[in-house]
């Protein structure tokens, strides 16, 4: 509850509580939970929507293990803690697993995994790829399993499943002792290859980005630079929820970020400006193309029209059923007619339109978050085609992906993101098991 | 299929809604028929009762456009009600200033009250845009204001001295609306309201403006990655909406009552609210929810008077009709139609 207080909050957290409690043993509770959990939990007397979101997400998680739960669940509780708070929260959680809670914990993060667990259970695109106790398997094998999984063959049905790893704690098994502690964090950020040129002329660059991190990561995130010059193509590889899809919506000015964004000679405000980012000459291809890539319910034409429909007075029917045709056709989007709903295109179609849209304008660069997720092969290489050809024409291209094959099929630089840090650029040849080392936060 | 669907349901609901009331007259000890009669000579049975009709429905018509604009661009005005009384008072107050022209006059009225009406909404659209305010609690809390506030205005600036009520000063003769035809009490103020229907119409369906706020009402998350000025757009549709509401009220004193009293709007934005949820928020549908409302009224002060069956039980019509509509529509939505 943001207008309640830290102390308040806890109390109501905690179930364990007693219904009636003086303010001062509300006080004594939330050091006792700070210490007991080595989490940094604020004062009492502060109001927690005043607090940052990593603070919030531990006095949540000092919440929950207050109340000494049999059974406690975590969904991807370490997103917004540092590496000492995580090491921290195991800490806590072996122990309570230990005093006979059986605890599940659903991450991305392989690393976190081998820090406690007892067994796991592998999920990918919504199933079941192993099971077994952590004793029987190593971070390789997992990380190979996890690679293969997100490689496999979408579908739309399933185009918003996402892998996950499932890690349970369980009653009565023995503590992995030395197990716990954070993952060496791979890809501290390196000056970027195009660092000398860019300070020579900024606009050399189409996109410029330097000392940058997007909004809620955490505060200890290392700060990002890097560049694309005209035909660079870049590929951001990442499992959901590195961070790639923040820093791609970031840079789209959708979401705000510190530091410098330039596409082009403009800077954008770091409050997030979509505007200022079109304005630049940048195009967006977003990850959900049902929510933010079109107008389900205007037609192809409309559709294809935005952001700034032809006509003085009226809308220009006849150019903007032009213009569809034209564009319908170049991109091979199957469709009856410009005046059928985008709605009830097929998911690789919508995918094609977004492009016949975003890349109609000649843009400086192409920012596209997962372009291919949930096509099938003909429609993912005609989506990576359209890109090379932007590409050509002189426009740097930013590619967020969690498949390594497909990575490479850009055929253009990849650098790995774990927990918001940007990897070196990874050589083509890189075997399955590093990569998978690479993406899951293990280190090479 | 989905065309007489539109089309369907809310004649249904109005056919339903009808039958309801014709049988709650027996709780008033009259024949259903009688009152039905009643209640279609009184809004449509000679030129008295068009007048009548036509007379009404002005605010409810205008009001309802302005709410289709509002919905059309994903916004929810429900302080028409507010804006119609601050349109009105603004004509209550410069009215009677001014002689002269008649046609400059009642221009200068009206845009003086669309000015106001836009002006009285645009403190909820900013706080909306800027500050995440819900509009629903903020026009809705700006109307209780502006009924204070015109009910002050009445009894202080604008305060006919010469009456003994709580009025403002009437409008010149030369200036209010003539009637539009002999019998009936009806006013060209009707023709400006359909015809600001017409022309929102093709705003919304044929303009470039109109293909931005449909697509930031349909879609606000891809309008904003597409790169259209979702807030600046909201502000728009809020401001035109608020101008609509706001011509009505000065319609209202132009072509009705001369003159601003207290109280003076009687649920007029409310009743055009509905009018736009029964039409779809599409303004012609929404313009023939409004005639029917401003009809239902219209007959039901005449079966009052005839079968003495309650006039405030026709008040229950569009009610009943717009939750029918809405539940028949989230229905259809959860059928994935």
């Amino acid at each position: 509850m943001g207008a309640a207080s830290v102390a308040d909050n806890l109390a109501l957290l905690d179930r364990n509580a007693p219904l009636v409690e003086s303010a001062r043993a509300r006080h004594a509770r939330v050091a006792r939970l700070a210490e007991a959990f080595g989490l940094e939990l604020g004062g009492p007397d502060d109001r927690v929507d005043t607090l940052p979101v990593g603070t919030r997400q531990r006095i949540e998680i000092a919440g929950a293990l207050a109340g000494e739960p049999d059974v406690l669940i975590l969904d991807e509780p370490t997103a917004v803690l540092s590496p000492d708070e995580t090491a921290a929260l195991f800490a806590a959680l072996r122990k309570q697993a230990d005093a006979g809670a059986a605890i599940v914990l659903i991450t991305h993060r392989l690393a976190e995994v081998f820090s406690g667990a007892d067994r796991l259970t592998l999920l990918a695109r919504g199933k079941t790829v192993k099971q077994c106790l952590i004793s029987e398997t190593t971070a390789a094998e997992i990380g190979g399993l996890l690679i293969a999984g997100s490689g496999a063959e979408e579908t739309e049905k399933e185009e918003r499943e996402e892998e996950k790893i499932f890690l349970e704690g369980e009653e009565g098994r023995e503590p992995f002792e030395g197990r716990r502690g954070d993952a060496r964090r791979p890809g501290a950020t390196r000056p970027s290859k195009n660092a000398a040129r860019s300070a020579a002329g900024v606009a050399a660059n189409n996109l410029e980005v330097r000392n940058f991190r997007a909004a809620g990561t955490p505060p200890k995130q290392e700060l990002l630079s890097f560049s694309l010059s005209p035909g660079e193509l870049l590929v951001l590889l990442a499992i959901d929820g590195n961070g790639a899809d923040a820093i791609a919506s970031a840079v789209a000015g959708l979401t705000p970020f510190t530091g410098e964004v330039r596409v082009g000679r403009a800077a954008l405000p770091s409050s997030g400006d979509p505007l200022a980012f079109r304005a630049a000459g940048g195009a967006f291809v977003p990850a959900d193309r049902r929510e933010e890539g079109l107008v389900l319910d205007l037609d192809l034409a409309e559709n294809l029209a935005l952001p700034d429909p032809p006509g003085r007075f009226f809308l220009d029917r006849a150019a903007m059923q032009t213009h569809a045709l034209e564009r319908i056709v170049a991109f091979a989007v199957r469709a009856p007619s410009p005046s059928t709903r985008a709605g009830a295109l097929s998911g690789g179609n919508q995918q094609k339109l977004v492009l016949a849209r975003e890349l109609a304008r000649s843009p400086r660069l192409v920012v596209a978050v997962h372009p291919t997720r949930g096509l099938d092969l003909a429609a993912s290489a005609a989506v990576r085609a359209r890109l090379a050809e932007a590409c050509a024409a002189g426009a740097s291209v930013l590619v967020v992906t969690s498949d390594p094959d497909e990575a490479f099929d850009y055929r253009g630089g990849v650098r790995v993101v774990t927990r918001g840090a940007l990897s070196g650029e990874v050589a083509g040849g890189t075997p399955p098991a590093a990569l998978g080392r690479l993406m899951a936060g293990l280190g090479a | 299929m989905s065309v007489p669907r539109r089309v369907l349901v809310p004649a249904a609901a109005a056919a339903a809604a009808l039958a309801t009331l014709a049988s709650l007259a027996v709780l008033a000890d009259a024949s259903p028929l009688e009152a039905l009669r009643a209640l279609a000579l009184g809004s449509l049975g000679s030129r008295a009762a068009i007048g009548e009709t036509l007379l009404r429905s002005t605010g409810i018509v205008l009001t309802a456009a302005g709410a289709c604009l509002a919905l059309r661009a994903g916004v929810l005005n429900i302080g028409l009600e507010g804006q119609f009384l601050a349109g009105a008072a603004a004509a209550a107050a410069v009215g009677p200033a001014l002689a002269g022209m008649p046609l400059v006059a009642r221009a200068a009225i009206l845009l003086a009250a669309a000015l106001a009406g836009a002006l009285w909404v645009l403190p909820a659209a900013v706080l909306a845009a800027k500050r995440n305010v819900p509009e629903v609690l903020s026009t809705i809390l700006l109307n209780l204001i502006a009924a204070t506030a015109a009910g002050g205005l009445v009894r202080g600036a604008l305060r006919d001295p010469a009456g003994d009520y709580p009025q403002s000063r009437a409008l010149p003769d030369a200036v209010r609306l003539e009637p539009l035809f002999s019998g009936g009490r009806a006013t060209a103020a009707v023709l400006v309201a359909l015809l600001a229907v017409a022309v929102l119409a093709v705003l919304i369906a044929a303009t470039p403006l109109g293909l931005k706020l449909r697509a930031v009402g349909l879609a606000p998350a891809a309008a904003r990655a597409i790169g259209l000025a979702d807030g600046r757009l909201k502000v728009l549709a809020f401001a035109g909406s608020g101008a609509l509401a706001g011509l009505a009220g000065g319609l209202e004193v132009l072509g009705v009552t001369g003159r601003l009293y207290d109280p003076f709007a009687a649920g007029v934005g409310y009743t055009g609210l509905a009018a736009a949820l029964l039409g779809q928020a599409q303004p012609v549908a929404s313009a023939f929810a409004g005639l029917f409302f401003a009809a239902l009224g219209a007959g039901s002060s005449a079966m009052q008077r005839d079968t003495g069956v309650p006039a405030a039980l026709a008040a229950l019509v569009p009610g009943v009709l717009v939750l029918a509509v809405l539940a028949a529509r989230a229905r259809a939505g959860r059928s994935g139609s």
